[in-house]
């Protein structure tokens, strides 16, 4: 009996002693963010992106993060509890298109608005504002096979498989292929989106000797390069996303070809500056806001230009270089270094 | 009092359970019915795959592949119900969950390769099964199956979705613990040789509990389609979380020692904790930390108890 009692006085310390402060309401706005990959170059620039726009939103008081490696099942918990938390707005990168309707849908009903970023989701009335990833893979695809003359052999580096952003990719990609008959794929792995894994990946490939004229990267890209000059191969044209270790390299890597497709993980900024619009009563016609992805190459005077112009060296290598979206987000590259977001205990 | 001694472990975590909830309440006073409602339904997946790792913890075995295999099975049945009716769809998965166990479990059985081995490999084997079945998210859910876990059955705050779970473990766990094999089972985990030597069938009581294993994951299976309306092929995180699960709620790896409900009470309080992180905004970077530092300071705590308790005073 005695220990019983024990027990739950321990625990009640316990309890106690790690539950800081309730969240502030000063009458503000209290936004909550929802998000299921952790210790991502991208999605931790998405995150900063939301915590630096929040910041300098002046109706915006308050941001609860679940932030957390997970799935559907995981990011349905998180949502709930952020309408447990009473937050007036939610801006989620979701999970999966359809898997989260039913917190979503209760979200809506208890007066909440929602914004998906990145990628869609189907319930009625959320706010979608994504990056077109269709759109990124096609480009960066048709840019390397009409670099290749249309004939050659290609390695394709996809991200997470069965993950949506990776299924609309490889979409993408087999719409530019089926353009180039002359195309084949000779090698196509899974990077899980993982710097190291990658980097194994290409290594083991170029072990084994197989030749090849290409490579098109789901934004495992700066590594890709790192391993073909590590293991002194013959740099071959490669594609990847505009994070600032690849940028970097497409500037100064002598001989090495290549592309650099926009996806910026700023939209989860863009994302927060929507979602105060929409609580201002300002709210956009269509539900639906799609950032179109551009291409920097370095094979030309003028994409050569663009890619110098976009380098900076303060950023970290893994984050997308484009860090604002002009239009919608309004903090300064340093904020979104920092990283500090409003009334976060 | 021997009551209370048996389970004093138990009967600890429902303090646990109950305190956390107070400090809940105390953190966002309008935590109420849908709150409670929320978490139970979190829980669902969680705690079906941790009594999946209790079932083969307590006969001395462990399963790396409890997450894989309920991918398998959330896949199965999104695809199933495409085309047919939904109650033939999920005793077909039930049938596919058991099935897999039972092949976790033979090979253990025949090859004498230990269990944490078998079932690493097999975690990659399911995964990838789970992916040959589908290979991006997709199917559907029937809608009884969605709608069996929304909202309040009999009085209004008493989840639908943890009545479900209770009576699916408890209609399955009371009688086999009862039976003839729960025995076995107990027997097999708390000394091999001395069960062998009793008369115990080793062998197939090894392979039944992973089978059952299979069945409670398929259960977890079907929790996460019900959940989330599609089936997905990509294991979430509950392996380490039903690991850590049954060591909270003390059943002890290695075999022979614990039950269910201390398990299936310890998810909920890890759920509570991180409903109580979210609410308190505690940054997200942290809240493993805290999780993992939780889990080991009960554990810790309790077995500091039990010592003390077992010494003469």
């Amino acid at each position: 009996m005695n220990r019983r009692l024990m027990m739950g006085a321990a625990a009640a310390a316990l309890s106690v002693a790690m539950a800081p402060a309730a969240i502030a309401q000063d009458g503000g706005y209290t936004i909550g963010v929802s998000n299921t990959v952790q210790g991502n170059g991208w999605r931790e620039e998405m995150i900063c992106a939301m915590r630096a726009q929040a910041l300098v939103e002046p109706d915006v008081t308050g941001l609860v993060v679940a932030h957390r490696n997970t799935d559907s099942a995981g990011q349905l918990e998180d949502l709930n509890n952020l309408i447990e938390a009473g937050v007036d707005a939610i801006v989620l990168n979701p999970s999966n298109p359809d898997a989260l309707n039913s917190a979503l849908e209760a979200a809506m009903a208890a007066g909440i608005v929602v914004v998906a970023v990145d990628a869609g989701v189907t319930a009625e009335g959320a706010y979608i504002l994504s990056n077109n990833q269709e759109e990124y893979a096609y480009l960066g695809a048709r840019w390397l096979f009409e670099q290749l003359g249309g004939q050659g052999d290609v390695v394709y580096m996809r991200g997470i498989a069965g993950v949506s952003a990776d299924t609309d990719r490889d979409n993408g990609f087999k719409r530019a292929l089926a353009e180039f008959p002359g195309i084949e794929i000779v090698h196509e792995v899974f990077t899980g989106w993982q710097q190291d894994q990658g980097k194994q990946q290409m290594f083991d490939f170029l072990a084994t000797g197989i030749p090849f004229d290409g490579v098109w990267t789901s934004g495992i890209d700066n590594v890709i390069v790192d391993a073909f000059i590590e293991s002194g191969a013959p740099l071959v044209p490669i594609v990847g996303a505009d994070n600032a270790g690849f940028v970097g390299q497409l500037n100064s890597v002598e001989g090495l070809e290549g592309a650099a497709v926009t996806n910026p993980g700023s939209v989860g900024g863009a994302g927060i500056a929507l979602a105060v619009d929409i609580l201002n009563g300002e709210a956009p016609d269509d539900n639906t806001v799609l950032v179109d992805p551009v291409l920097w190459e370095n094979v030309t005077e003028e994409g050569r230009a663009t890619l110098e112009a976009a380098q900076n060296p303060n950023l970290d290598p893994e984050w997308p270089v484009s860090v604002t979206i002009p239009g919608w987000t309004d903090y300064t590259m340093e904020q979104i270094i920092a990283c500090e977001g409003p009334g976060e205990g | 009092m021997s009551f209370v001694r048996r389970n004093a472990w138990t009967l600890g975590l429902v303090a646990l359970m109950v305190v956390l909830l107070g400090v809940t309440r105390l953190i966002q006073p309008n935590f109420g019915v849908s709150g409670l409602e929320s978490l139970a339904r979190a829980a669902l997946p969680f705690a079906f795959a941790t009594a999946a790792m209790a079932v083969v913890v307590i006969v001395g075995g462990i399963d790396l592949s409890v997450a894989s295999m309920m991918a398998v099975c959330s896949v199965t049945a999104a695809v199933l119900m495409q085309t047919m009716g939904g109650v033939p769809a999920i005793l077909i998965t039930l049938a596919v969950g058991t099935l897999m166990g039972l092949i976790n479990g033979v090979l253990i059985v025949l090859t004498r390769v230990p269990d944490i081995v078998v079932t690493l490999a097999m975690l990659f084997v399911w995964e990838g099964t789970a992916l040959l079945i589908l290979n991006s998210p997709g199917g559907i859910a029937a809608p009884f199956l969605r709608e069996a876990i929304a909202g309040s059955v009999l009085i209004h705050g008493l989840p639908k979705a943890l009545i479900l779970m209770a009576i699916i473990v408890a209609v399955i766990w009371v009688p086999l613990k009862r039976s003839k094999l729960g025995l076995a089972i107990y027997a097999t985990g708390s000394d091999e040789n001395a069960a062998f030597r009793s008369g115990v069938a080793v062998g197939r009581t090894k392979a039944a509990a992973y089978a059952v294993c299979g069945l409670f994951s398929a259960f977890g299976g079907l929790s996460l389609l019900a959940l989330t309306g599609i089936g997905e092929p990509v294991p979430g995180p509950y392996l380490l979380a039903a690991v850590a699960a049954v060591v909270l709620g003390g059943a002890v790896l290695g075999g022979g020692i614990g039950g269910l409900l201390g398990p299936i009470i310890a998810v909920f309080i890890l759920r509570i904790i991180r409903t109580i992180l979210t609410l308190a905004a505690v940054d997200p970077n942290v809240t493993t930390i805290v999780e993992g530092t939780i889990m080991v300071g009960v554990v810790m705590f309790g077995a500091f108890l039990m010592m003390r308790g077992r010494s003469p005073s």
